[in-house]
């Protein structure tokens, strides 16, 4: 009797299981963004012949079809708790949480994408700084594994050797080293940023090796929307919330942003309120991804000039500078290419800094 | 299209199944027909002609062997259908590897093919084989029905990883198989263990064996790691094929046979072969060795029968050549058990048990090995015949991340599990909780694996290519 009610119970419950989840597929409308991993989702393939021919048609569902499932979401979230709590591993898709922080394994150092930035960053000084007079620097944002992973027992890059391998391959420019100024604290608990708030001393420190004295005096803003960082979406887990602290002062008050971004200069906002309500609220340091913005201050009593080449972290750090420069001219050669760039700025003895951080140097080949 | 996947489980088994059990009785052939070539064209839409045009050549070489038999033309339509399955599975696979080797051997310099592959044409081909050899030699009676010979050749649940479904055993359920609420429920579950054993455990074990192959930080430890992730891996894929396989069977009335039975626990090379991929195993014996003569034979004539079925059985698995050399070693190990060891190992059942794990995982190092020179530089470096270091953080790392699952992989490649819930289902108040309980968790299991596939990317099984 018990084994009839089981096998009866079985075939109802697996069979109402399968048949509901399918019908919950079929049926559901499409989502176009998923806000957690940050990226368009596949949309139901045109069926053409010739695509169903090679079977990419066949290829293209099957993206759709993990795309466009139903609870997407709170599936990757079961698969992550299954992973970290029940099979008790140590990361899932390479992201783990230590001492509060959701990080990503930035791992092992990868001698070919350091060479690659290395390469590059020398043939923009071949061709535009060699002979421009100007004085050229250079500094490494240790991302926050390098405070976090090894002491946790996760994998990390030896970031000595991988600073020391930069260095010897730019000689060219004056190392600044920042390595020993930071803290896991330092960097969002949800995401690969650093806290704006937790830079000054690093920002003051930059200038001063450059010559420029920062009073290092701040008003902190904290911005009441949640910040979500980008690892809260790759882990799927729920997360307590970041907060964005932006800083403020008369002198960042009044700095006057233009975007180069389209070709043509337009007005733009340092701290991006309209950014930091969307999908990436980090965005809002000098509105994010953007390839040559400038940062004036007419409040300067200097004449001096600066290029910041930069990744992402150099969007906060930017606006501490402002206070001893003219002009700060950002530059972010992963949406600029650099062999162009004389045709938007001219090279002509400012300062140069070249401030990246190692996931960028790691990864580098976004760098054109 | 892969049973570990978001468009087979939701999308083409629901349809399949609401169709197959609402046509009548004498549809229902060809809804597994037409499924199954619907199944095979998602991955393979040009192949699908082969497959028709094979299974049209089984069906007419069937029929007249049986219309000659005892006539010399029964033996020339046999031999034909032998010749041509074989000259179609030896052009698409090895054709290639034939044309490299001679162009090595002679220094010419012929152009490869470039053929792709035809996913489970080995598997198809000598289901088709043994149908004909089987008609010819009276065991079974030819076909009549074209649609019901295409069911059983192309039916999807074995059409792509086996296991190798010989017609004599299906041949009655073709026609008179029965369907039950008992079957459909053997079969939901052993195809949703079938399910886990795949992304659980064979799919996690392979991201060891990931990282291993990208790694830049080896020690003899990561080898050893990546040779005990690999041989679990390939276990729990491969007969969590066959589970599934078995169980979708079981929910369309077949009954299909056992391909493994826990062949981790054999205490000689000979068991393990009785225990893994049974199905290949009985086909080469039935139809290779035993028609060559078996071991009812001198003894210089059953070392080459030996010799030349594991070779065979090696190069079934691939176009390579570490997989003849797989295939040969063990032929060698099976014919010294044979004649010198077997007695010996039944002395110790640890000290043999330790022997077949050390010598199938050596096994699988040929059998994963990308180049023959590889499979040297593996063994050394396992051995410690190398310079590197005998631990390294990155093997310390996967190691504890995978300690679990390597655990879990372990304890399931044994009948522990299965023995210790037999044991506890002895007792009423536990087996009046499994009522409830079992459809429960098997319900938990298929939420789990589909968020792992949710959140997962396309992930072939490691027998499609063989």
């Amino acid at each position: 009797m018990n084994e009839k009610t089981k096998n009866l119970f079985t075939v109802c419950l697996l069979g109402a299981l399968l048949l509901s989840i399918a019908l919950f597929c079929w049926l559901k409308p499409q989502d176009d963004f998923s806000d957690s991993e940050r990226r368009v989702l596949a949309q139901f393939p045109q069926i053409k012949w010739e695509k169903v021919l090679s079977a990419k048609w066949m290829s293209e569902f099957e993206t759709y079809a993990l795309d466009q499932f139903p609870l997407r979401d709170d599936f990757r979230a079961l698969k992550s708790a299954a992973s970290l709590y029940v099979l008790n591993q140590k990361d899932t898709h390479d992201i783990f949480m230590a001492d509060g922080h959701i990080s990503k394994l930035e791992y092992p150092m990868k001698e070919d994408m350091l060479t690659y930035s290395a390469d590059l960053f020398n043939s923009i000084y071949d061709k535009y700084l060699k002979d421009s007079g100007s004085n050229v620097y250079f500094s490494i944002i240790p991302d926050k594994n390098a405070y976090l992973a090894k002491e946790n027992g996760y994998l990390s890059m030896d970031y000595k050797k991988a600073i020391e391998f930069m260095k010897e391959r730019t000689r060219f420019m004056e190392f600044i080293d920042i390595s020993d100024m930071l803290s896991a604290d330092d960097f969002y608990y949800t995401d690969t940023h650093w806290r704006q708030e937790k830079i000054t001393h690093i920002a003051s420190f930059i200038a001063g090796n450059m010559g420029v004295e920062l009073k290092d005096e701040y008003t902190q803003n904290v911005l009441d929307i949640p910040f979500y960082g980008v690892y809260c979406g790759q882990l799927a887990l729920p997360q307590k919330p970041d907060t964005i602290i932006y800083l403020t002062n008369d002198t960042i008050d009044d700095l006057i942003v233009t975007s180069y971004s389209t070709g043509k200069p337009v007005p733009q906002s340092l701290y991006n309120m309209e950014k930091a309500g969307g999908k990436d609220a980090y965005e809002m340091f000098l509105s994010g991804a953007e390839a040559i913005v400038t940062i004036e201050n007419p409040n300067a009593s200097t004449d001096k000039e600066l290029i910041l080449f930069r990744d992402s972290f150099g969007g906060s750090i930017a606006p501490l500078f402002g206070e001893g420069y003219k002009k700060i001219t950002v530059v972010d050669v992963r949406y600029v290419r650099s062999q162009v760039l004389d045709q938007f700025i001219e090279f002509n003895g400012q300062d140069v800094l070249f401030l990246y951080s190692t996931v960028l140097l790691n990864n580098s080949l976004a760098m054109k | 299209m892969l049973f570990s996947s978001i468009p087979f489980l939701f999308y083409f088994l629901p349809i399949v199944l609401i169709l197959y059990f609402a046509v009548p009785k004498v549809f229902k052939n060809s809804v597994l027909l037409l499924s199954s070539l619907f199944f095979y064209a998602w991955g393979e839409p040009k192949y699908v002609v082969l497959m028709v045009l094979s299974i049209l050549m089984g069906y007419a070489f069937g029929l007249l062997i049986e219309k000659f038999r005892g006539k010399a033309l029964s033996k020339v339509f046999v031999t034909l259908s032998v010749v041509f399955s074989l000259a179609i599975l030896g052009y698409f696979k090895y054709a290639d590897f034939f044309i490299d080797n001679f162009a090595g051997l002679t220094g010419l310099s012929i152009p490869l093919l470039n053929i792709a592959l035809p996913i489970g044409i080995s598997f198809y081909t000598f289901q088709i084989l043994s149908y004909t050899v089987d008609v010819y030699r009276g065991d079974v009676a030819a076909q009549k029905n074209p649609i019901t010979l295409g069911a059983y050749i192309a039916m999807f649940p074995q059409l792509i990883a086996g296991p190798i479904v010989r017609y004599r055993d299906v041949e009655i359920q073709l026609n008179t198989r029965t369907h039950s609420i008992q079957k459909a429920a053997s079969g939901i579950k052993r195809f949703t263990i079938g399910l886990c054993k795949k992304i659980l455990i064979a799919n996690l074990l392979g991201e060891i064996t990931a990282v291993f192959l990208a790694s830049a930080d080896l020690s003899v430890l990561f080898y050893w790691l990546n040779a005990v992730a690999f041989s679990l891996q390939i276990y729990f894929d491969f007969s969590g094929y066959s589970d599934m396989a078995i169980g979708l069977g079981r929910i369309f009335g077949f009954e299909f046979l056992e391909n493994f039975n826990y062949p981790y626990i054999s205490k000689s090379i000979t068991e393990f072969w009785r225990r893994w991929h049974m199905s290949l195993g009985q086909w080469f014996r039935d139809y290779v060795y035993i028609p060559m003569g078996g071991n009812r034979v001198s003894k210089a004539r059953h070392f080459i029968n030996i010799l030349v079925v594991w070779m065979l059985t090696g190069f079934w698995h691939g176009a390579s050549w570490n997989f003849v050399l797989w295939g040969l070693y063990f032929a060698l190990l099976l014919m010294l058990e044979k004649y010198l060891l077997l007695d010996k190992l039944k002395k110790s059942k640890v000290l043999s048990r330790i022997y077949v794990l050390l010598f199938v995982l050596i096994s699988f190092v040929i059998f994963d090995s990308p180049t023959l020179p590889d499979i040297g530089k593996r063994l050394l470096a396992m051995f410690g015949f190398s310079s590197i270091p005998l631990v390294s953080k990155e093997a310390l790392y996967y190691l504890g991340s995978y300690a679990f699952v390597l655990i879990l992989a372990v304890i399931g490649a044994t009948p522990l599990p299965k023995m210790l819930y037999a044991k506890l289902s002895k007792n009423k108040a536990f087996a009046k909780i499994t009522v409830i309980m079992e459809p429960v968790l098997l319900a938990v299991m298929l939420i789990v694996v589909t968020a792992f596939l949710v959140d997962g990317s396309f992930n072939p099984f490691l027998y499609f290519r063989f």
